[in-house]
């Protein structure tokens, strides 16, 4: 670790005067392992991790830069002995190490994400020479696996829609690939006591080992659990906010208020709507220790957990005001929360990122879980939403989560499949626009106009790349 | 537990399940009665978390490899996080065998030792399993931490399947060196100090004390047996392989906390901030007041006082003119009182994070209330509060027990900290992480006191921390007692529990009414 620490500087402009701080440790993690490994797929998460704790992390794709030079090259193009391939793969490297190099130099740049096979010592050996001489730590992380089961399914789900194999038969993509695979595994050496010296870990047929050497910082041992929590079972997370509370009819924030009569109504529908969507699979609810989420899920028939870190995020002072009050008794305030509601801190409350920090432990026993189905507050739900879909600071604070629906999240490979469910039980929405006044909406919505506002919204607020959806109540993300 | 040297503490266990004589930490006593423990989540009838099962964590490797210290922090850890767990030493059941000056056959630890070896060795066992799942089956344990040596790979299988056939999982975690270094150290620190090296030259103690466990204990397989649940960490954490370990919540967490834990010995000091300028508000976050400046400056002169004066000690005793102490970092919470407290010590070089982990407990809407008036808005509350001060919540407001869930995080990155490290925060917050790093219970968490005129420093070991007081001097009597973000109540007459006694410190020290007096030892203890 070095001595000298950082303050965000954007958070320290927002915040009533103190930010958040990050070590001031950059670290490059360089993915090893043969082709369909599940590097990408690692190294995405990972990203999505980090960003969502607000550490800068960006992933580097040599098979990219290789791309823009040969953009389907067949598997001879992978053979050792083509002087032509070995020297374009090289500069592929070469060209991403630099640019990880030069993107290093911002000050908020924490960690950097090398996504290739990286198979020869010589290799990592260069990649750790170079960023020693950034003063950048690397950490190691090789995926070997040598079940023939997972590898195929592994190719069959995620590489023949690589953008290499775009528009060609699956069937010859496969056979292409293994050819390919074939042309790697040569000269393939895994990480051994030559390499002693470095930072590692390496994860043996999806976790059944996990060799760990030389974790430097509190950072690297946190990236390590992370990854050493994720599997690959295929599960589904249901999120929904508590039914409609009091607060929720007068407009108040925060509090500890009671359902209002559809609030109650939601809550009976609910264990239909899971079903539903659920089916028969075995499930855990979460709730918060607030009761308007006890309340709701009390007719579920599934055993239950309540978390204190599921609790709304607390507003401080201004707990159990509505937003008018707000804006008259706390003008500046008001405004403040506008320009930065990712920062902004209620006076004796909590900020967005406060809630993201303590939801931690949640997102990892979340990794780690099969299908869970959590009932809690809007500002809480957003978070969760931002993590699964990496949605970004600026717009998850603002994203529209109407009350009485039930969001189905389904993670892939390389994105989450979302789903929304309506009970057909109107409810005020609490909603405000960035900047709007502070009105209270009283008038209630219909489930369909409700629905039609879901969508709009979610085209306006939510990530660019879902803004073609499908339909209100199917729809899916796609990420990169 | 060490195999050889340890008669001295044999001889103060009183029972073979050891409680700890001292006030110093209570690492090893059985909790008396169910209690919640400071961390634990929720409660279930059989006492055991539901998302996971019964485990026997079972050390193996050699004397001097760090057994004890890893069985005793892992015991920490685990208790804090509310699972029942309980360290059974080997060592203890093989004196009560023979006796405090029983002779043990030499060939105790050969592979083809004598037949009345073999049975001695199997009846010691099997007393000491006997107690193991007696823990687990009847008194609602759910993980036993198993302290021998487990030299061969034969009788680590025997014992796994021993286990399985009472549906308990064994998870095995080797210490192992492959760095002399490590181990003379480790030698030199724990084992030597015992009386029966008086006298001798450290490099002759450590030398004597190598041959005699690679006499008594000639066969050591290292794990290599991919079909068991292990751990194994070389060089102290230098390298670490997981094998076969993704069966459930806990074995991850104990692997996560394993990845943070170090041997290396290093102290933490806790403080207070100073008052501030609008003391009874918890949510303006005021800032310092000039009394709480005053407060910072003496504070920050006296623990760098206290440590150049601990350096001269060392060299006194013989260190080197140049002996530096290991660096100083400080937390602080990220309420603006503790940051203002903290600034001094970055204003002379030292490196200070804030931590939004580490804020107070948060009263809620009893805020600034008289107790009569709490008494008189929320009886029930109160009520409750007498039964349960560290789990129950005021309206709105943060239990103990939220508190303690919260600081997680920073309890893995203590442990990971290398350096000495200084902790300014609410007192709410130092009663949890004192609470932690002595192994306190939750009844007596809410009670514990930190006058503003004292610095705490833990002093770590590995068979069980202590704690010692550093005098804060020149400050006005007024500072001193109780926490400026408490709120006001009035003191209760005595015997009578304040509806506060969690949240509250009474406004004057000696009026008869205080808490129990925290469990700090003045003096340092070294057990071993």
């Amino acid at each position: 670790m070095r001595p000298a620490t950082r303050t965000r500087g954007s958070s320290n402009a927002v915040t009533n005067g103190v930010g958040v701080q990050a070590e001031d440790t950059r670290i490059c993690v360089v993915m090893v392992g043969l082709p369909a490994r599940g590097k990408s797929l690692i190294a995405q998460k990972v990203v999505r991790y980090l960003g969502w704790l607000s550490i800068t992390a960006k992933c580097f794709n040599v098979g990219n830069y290789r791309r823009t030079a040969t953009p389907q090259p067949n598997a001879a193009f992978f053979d050792t002995s083509n002087k032509e391939g070995e020297r374009l793969r090289k500069a592929a490297a070469e060209a991403a190490v630099d640019d990880m190099c030069k993107w290093f130099r911002s000050p908020d740049n924490l960690i950097a994400i090398l996504d290739a096979t990286n198979s020869t010592k010589p290799r990592r050996r260069w990649i750790k020479e170079r960023c020693d001489a950034e003063g950048i730590e690397t950490i190691f992380v090789e995926s070997k696996c040598d079940r023939e089961d997972i590898i195929l399914s592994n190719i069959l789900e995620v590489k023949t829609t690589s953008p290499d194999y775009e528009g060609l038969d699956p069937e010859h993509a496969a056979k292409d690939f293994l050819e390919r695979i074939k042309m790697y595994e040569r000269v393939y050496e895994t990480l051994d006591e030559d390499e002693a010296d470095m930072t590692y870990c390496k994860i043996i047929n999806v976790g059944s080992q996990v060799i760990i050497n030389r974790i430097q910082d509190y950072l690297q041992s946190r990236v390590v659990y992370y990854l050493m929590n994720l599997h690959i079972k295929p599960r589904s997370i249901w999120i929904s906010r508590h039914g409609e509370s009091m607060y929720n009819l007068s407009g108040q924030i925060g509090g500890d208020a009671n359902l209002s009569a559809r609030g109650r109504k939601y809550a009976e529908e609910l264990p239909t709507l899971v079903k539903r969507s659920a089916g028969d699979s075995p499930l855990t609810v979460w709730t918060s220790t607030l009761k308007r989420t006890a309340q709701t899920a009390q007719h579920l028939p599934y055993e239950k957990l309540a978390w204190k870190a599921l609790d709304e995020l607390d507003s401080g002072v201004c707990d159990g005001l509505t937003y008018a009050e707000i804006e008259e008794k706390y003008p500046r305030d008001f405004k403040a929360r506008d320009e930065d509601k990712y920062n902004y801190r209620y006076l004796g409350g909590e900020s967005y990122r406060d809630v993201v920090i303590r939801l931690e432990p949640i997102i990892m026993e979340l990794e780690r879980s099969e299908n869970i189905l959590i009932v809690t507050h809007q500002a809480v739900l957003r978070c969760i939403y931002a993590y699964f879909m990496g949605s970004t600071q600026e717009k998850s604070p603002w994203m529209e989560v109407p009350l009485h629906c039930l969001i189905r999240l389904t993670p892939r490979a390389y994105k989450t499949e979302e789903e929304r469910l309506f009970a057909d039980v109107p409810a005020v929405s609490t909603w405000r626009e960035k900047g709007s006044k502070a009105a209270h909406q009283v008038q209630t919505l219909s489930i369909s106009e409700c629905a039609e506002m879901c969508t709009d919204i979610a085209c306006a607020q939510d990530t660019p790349e879902n803004s073609r959806r499908p339909s209100p109540s199917i729809a899916a993300q796609t990420k990169p | 537990m060490d195999t050889l040297l340890t008669a001295d503490l044999a001889a103060k266990s009183f029972m073979l399940r050891r409680r700890s004589s001292t006030n110093v930490d209570a690492i090893h006593d059985l909790p008396e009665k169910e209690s919640l423990a400071p961390a634990q989540l929720y409660s279930t009838e059989s006492g055991r978390l539901f998302h996971s099962g019964r485990i026997v964590i079972s050390t193996v490797g050699l004397p001097a490899r760090g057994k004890t210290h890893i069985s005793v922090a892992l015991a920490r850890y685990l208790r804090w996080l509310g699972v029942k767990t309980h360290i059974f030493h080997l060592g203890d059941y093989r004196r009560a065998h023979v006796g405090q000056t029983g002779e043990m056959p030499d060939d105790y630890f050969h592979v083809n030792a004598s037949s009345s070896s073999v049975l001695l060795r199997n009846k010691i066992l099997k007393k000491c399993r006997e107690e193991i799942l007696h823990f687990l089956n009847h008194e609602n344990g759910q993980i036993a931490i198993y302290d021998a040596v487990n030299p061969l790979a034969a009788g680590r299988r025997a014992l796994a399947r021993e286990f399985e056939k009472h549906n308990v999982q064994t998870l095995f975690i080797e210490s192992a060196c492959t760095d002399e270094r490590i181990i003379e150290e480790n030698v030199r620190s724990v084992k030597i100090s015992s009386p029966d090296y008086k006298n001798w030259t450290p490099e002759e103690a450590v030398r004597d004390y190598l041959q005699r466990i690679n006499s008594r204990i000639p066969h050591f397989e290292t794990m290599e047996e991919t079909d068991l649940h292990y751990v194994k960490m070389i060089n102290a954490g230098e390298r670490v392989i997981v094998n076969n370990c993704a069966f459930g919540y806990l074995s991850q967490r104990i692997v996560f906390y394993l990845l943070n834990l170090h041997i290396k010995s290093r102290q933490t000091y806790f403080c207070r901030a100073g008052t501030t300028k609008d003391e009874e508000n918890y949510k303006a976050d005021a800032s310092l007041s000039a009394e709480g400046e005053a407060y910072a400056h003496k504070m920050t002169d006296t623990l760098i006082a206290h440590r150049e004066s601990e350096r001269r000690n060392l060299i006194a005793h013989g260190a080197p003119e140049s002996t530096a102490l290991k660096p100083l970092n400080v937390w602080t919470s990220t309420r603006r009182r503790t940051v203002e407290t903290g600034a001094e010590f970055e204003a002379r070089g030292y490196r200070v994070r804030q931590r939004s982990q580490m804020s107070q407990l948060n009263p809620g809407v009893c805020e600034k209330m008289s107790e009569r008036k709490i008494r008189e808005k929320f009886p029930d509350e109160v009520a409750k509060h007498e039964q349960d001060p560290y789990h129950h919540r005021y309206p709105r407001a943060e239990s103990y027990h939220d508190l303690a869930v919260r600081l997680e995080p920073i309890i893995l990155e203590l442990e990971r900290e290398q350096n000495d490290l200084l902790i300014i925060a609410h007192e709410s917050v130092l009663r949890v992480l004192y609470g932690y790093l002595m192994a306190c219970s939750a009844t007596d968490i809410p009670k514990l006191q930190f006058p503003r005129n004292e610095i705490i420093e833990i002093i770590p070991a590995s068979y069980n921390n202590s704690a010692k007081r550093i005098h804060i001097p020149g400050l006005p009597q007024k500072l001193v007692p109780g926490s400026p973000e408490d709120i006001q109540i009035p003191v209760a007459p005595s015997g009578t529990a304040s509806p506060f006694s969690g949240i509250g410190t009474p406004a004057e020290e000696g009026s008869g009414s205080l808490p129990l007096r925290p469990r700090i030892a003045v003096t340092s203890h070294s057990p071993t």
